[in-house]
């Protein structure tokens, strides 16, 4: 396959970035997506050029490190995919691919594709933890949780914290992930303890971040990689209203 | 930890009081046209129950409520929609929607600029009904049906109401499931009718001014 790329180039945080246009001559369907980045990158090395800088490290689509805008869709066309786990048999030969980083005031721009998410950090520092001490792992059934209860809590828990949700979202909004793991913690018995500061805590961090609000269009749903849904976000405004009146 | 108040300043916050002040609005609009489906049963009809609304004592401190609603509905989208520009301040070059099972539509897109389309529109709307010429019928109560049919008998007024109800009809088809989305109501049984609900009467309110309003225009045409 002989593709083009257009490929956002971006030499530091401070400092305009443009889009530039890579010929990727030589590339096997049944390369992944970011194989095919690293082909590139070798012809850009051999070349004495700067290697286009990307973040990826499991490569298995379960670590949330990777994450690029694949022609305008965060991770590529693919449902419930990391672009790690995209495949170029997903792409026609002389097709061209506009590749562009995670695009948010709270997500900026290191280098290239590679976007700084540690605002993700600190909104689960903020709230996103459970601080009485469980001791060691308890007896499968010592706290009595219901099936589905117990899958919800999962489904939720199921966020690697990729940040495509604040990419897809038109408000660079952070309200899945947050949700996310607000519903994790508020659904369990362990999460109790913290379960009205949680919330409050972590919408105050999110929103002091720069992140936008929610304009229920679930752009995210539709883009992130675990399929979570926006029925968390609405879970999050409950939380949030009952926190409200018990503080 | 914010105090309470506080707490409506908050990205949840937001969404809380754009959706419920948005709920009332859309709950209005439903009394609002059923009212003016009346007009099809003549204008002692009409006038009887405008007679109605106007002599209630009710209606100042209801009408003040309304305002209230509205200026905090728009308030909080406009700076809302600022605060989102903000949160990303370099755009893509190109963005897709991913589809399914995303709602985005080119309703739920354009909520601002139909927001702000139907604020003119209701300036307007108000200049020209509530603080419209006063014709009085021949029992002395406020002739609106009158009033109604000149205003429809002028085909720029028509065609500017038709393009504010298609306006009225892309808000609500995101904004009446939107609101209640907003205000944490949501299930696996209910979401999917609330968000046909929503299509649904979004239609029906709009289509339905839509035919009163061509009919008004017919009307004055036949005379």
């Amino acid at each position: 396959m002989r593709l083009t790329l257009k490929i956002w180039r971006q030499a530091g945080p401070n400092v305009a970035g443009r889009l530039v246009v890579y010929a990727a001559d030589h590339v096997s369907p049944d390369m992944s997506f970011l194989e095919m980045l690293d082909v590139v990158n070798e012809g850009l090395i051999k070349k004495g050029e700067d290697a286009i800088a990307f973040d990826s490290d499991c490569r298995e689509g379960i670590c949330g490190m990777c994450g690029l805008v694949v022609n305008g869709i965060p991770h590529g066309p693919d449902r419930g995919t990391t672009v790690c786990q995209l495949h170029m048999r997903r792409f026609k030969d002389g097709d061209t691919i506009t590749i562009e980083p995670w695009r948010a005031k709270a997500f900026p721009v290191v280098k290239d594709l590679v976007v700084d998410r540690s605002a993700f950090d600190r909104i689960i520092a903020a709230g996103g933890y459970v601080s009485v001490n469980c001791g060691g792992a308890p007896d499968g059934n010592a706290i009595p949780i219901s099936k589905d209860v117990s899958e919800l809590a999962m489904d939720s828990a199921a966020c690697i914290g990729c940040g495509a949700c604040v990419a897809a979202c038109k408000n660079a909004s952070a309200h899945l992930f947050m949700s996310a793991k607000i519903s994790h913690l508020a659904l369990l018995p362990q999460g109790q303890v913290e379960r009205a500061r949680r919330v409050v805590q972590m919408v105050t961090q999110a929103d002091a971040e720069g992140f936008g609000s929610c304009s229920n269009e679930g752009e995210c749903e539709a883009v992130c990689p675990k399929e979570i849904p926006i029925s968390n976000i609405a879970r999050m405004t409950r939380e949030y209203l009952r926190a409200v009146v018990r503080i | 930890m914010p105090s309470r108040p506080r707490s409506l300043d908050s990205s949840i916050g937001t969404k809380l009081l754009v959706g419920f002040t948005g709920f009332l609005l859309f709950l209005y609009l439903i009394l609002h046209i059923g009212g003016n489906v009346m007009v099809f049963l003549g204008p002692d009809t009409f006038n009887g129950y405008s007679d109605l609304l106007l002599s209630n004592p009710l209606i100042i401190p209801i009408e003040i409520g309304l305002v209230m609603i509205f200026l905090v509905h728009i308030y909080k989208t406009v700076a809302m929609t600022l605060d989102n520009r903000r949160a990303r301040p370099v755009k893509y070059a190109r963005k897709k929607s991913a589809g399914a099972p995303s709602r985005k539509s080119v309703a739920s897109s354009t909520m601002i600029v139909s927001g702000l389309w139907l604020l003119l529109f209701i300036v307007i709307h108000v200049r020209t009904f509530k603080f419209g010429p006063e014709y009085e019928t021949a029992s002395g109560v406020r002739d609106l049906y009158r009033l109604e049919m000149e205003n429809f008998s002028d085909p720029i007024t028509v065609v500017f109401y038709l393009i504010s109800m298609l306006v009225v009809g892309s808000h609500l088809w995101h904004g009446a499931s939107s609101a209640l989305q907003s205000l944490g109501i949501d299930s696996q049984t209910w979401t999917p009718r609330i968000l046909l609900s929503g299509k649904v009467a979004a239609v029906l309110i709009a289509g339905g001014f839509i035919v009163i309003t061509v009919w008004a225009f017919s009307q004055g045409a036949r005379t």
